[in-house]
């Protein structure tokens, strides 16, 4: 509880300022998301870098692909998210999301999201 | 004394004396703290989570004059980006709902500057949800504000997502943080 105090105290800046106005209105600020209407990211989002076009998909999902921000500022605050919100889910070594990779990735929106995830959680399922 | 009153007293002895007789002192304490324990939990339930949000306490409006300092105005700092009737009006406050509603735990967010110490403040607008529209305290403004098709930063939108009524009733202005550029 105080960890959070003291960062509001000393103010957000960069990635996490990035993350507090543009992703956490729906995603909120420990990463839960609302059951049923946004996922969450806090025991999940590292799951998705373990199984084949995860890692595409957190950049070309709507949300992040159509975010207000340049391709490095994106690319920092997902990183910031996997650090944030990965725990153990990351796989050891990841590379870090590089500025160039997410412009790549984000001009390839995803036309058939649920699709997409519904695969993805199933191979998620099938890894464990 | 009524013989039904005598009755009940009888009870109530009984039950009294059996009570302290099955239950320890030490007991009653263990108990007694598990409950106010669980009653301060009570607020960390997800009922309560979206009011949880505010971890900052707000700058001193004290210093401000006119209406950049009056939380029932339009041009009150935290408004910068408001669309929608002011709770302040509404029977809540800038940063609670009126009786009878539910803060949504979606929302969207911007920052405004306060006037008095020059700061940018992180502000999340979160509707009320659960009656009709107020219809006091209309207010529009869109400092920072995006086209609808980046629903994520526009305030057109009514956020009562994830509540168990989708009918808005006001919205409040949050202080979540500082935002520093680095």
């Amino acid at each position: 509880m105080l960890a959070p105090v003291l960062a509001a105290a000393q103010g957000t800046s960069g990635a996490a300022l990035d993350y507090a106005v543009t992703c956490q209105g729906c995603h909120r600020a420990d990463g839960t998301g609302t059951p049923g209407t946004v996922p969450a990211l806090a025991g999940s989002v590292g799951k998705f870098l373990r199984v084949p076009g995860g890692r595409e998909f957190l950049v070309r999902v709507p949300g992040v692909a159509q975010a207000p921000l340049d391709d490095a500022a994106l690319a920092a605050v997902i990183n910031w998210m996997l650090a944030r919100f990965g725990g153990d889910d990351v796989p050891g070594g990841l590379a870090p999301y590089a500025a160039e990779e997410v412009g790549r990735l984000r001009r390839r929106p995803l036309t058939d999201v649920e699709r997409v995830r519904r695969e993805l959680l199933e191979a998620i399922g099938r890894a464990r | 004394m009524t013989d039904g009153r005598r009755w009940l007293d009888h009870v109530v002895e009984r039950g009294a004396r059996q009570l302290a007789r099955h239950t320890s002192r030490r007991s009653f304490l263990s108990r007694l703290g598990a409950a106010l324990v669980g009653t301060a939990a009570l607020p960390l339930l997800p009922v309560a989570r979206a009011a949880g949000d505010e971890r900052l306490a707000a700058p001193d409006d004290a210093a401000l004059h006119g209406d950049v300092g009056d939380p029932k105005s339009c041009n009150y700092w935290r408004h910068c980006a408001i669309d929608g009737f002011l709770c302040s009006c509404c029977g809540g406050s800038q940063s609670a709902c009126p009786p009878g509603t539910e803060m949504s735990p979606l929302t969207w967010i911007g920052t405004c500057r306060h006037p008095g110490d020059g700061k940018d403040y992180i502000i999340s607008y979160n509707d009320c949800c659960g009656q009709s529209l107020c219809m006091r305290c209309r207010c529009t403004r869109t400092e920072g504000e995006r086209p609808l098709y980046l629903t994520m930063k526009n305030n057109d939108l009514l956020w009562c997502f994830g509540t168990q009524s989708r009918a808005v009733n006001c919205s409040v202005a949050v202080v979540l943080g500082v935002a520093t550029r680095s």
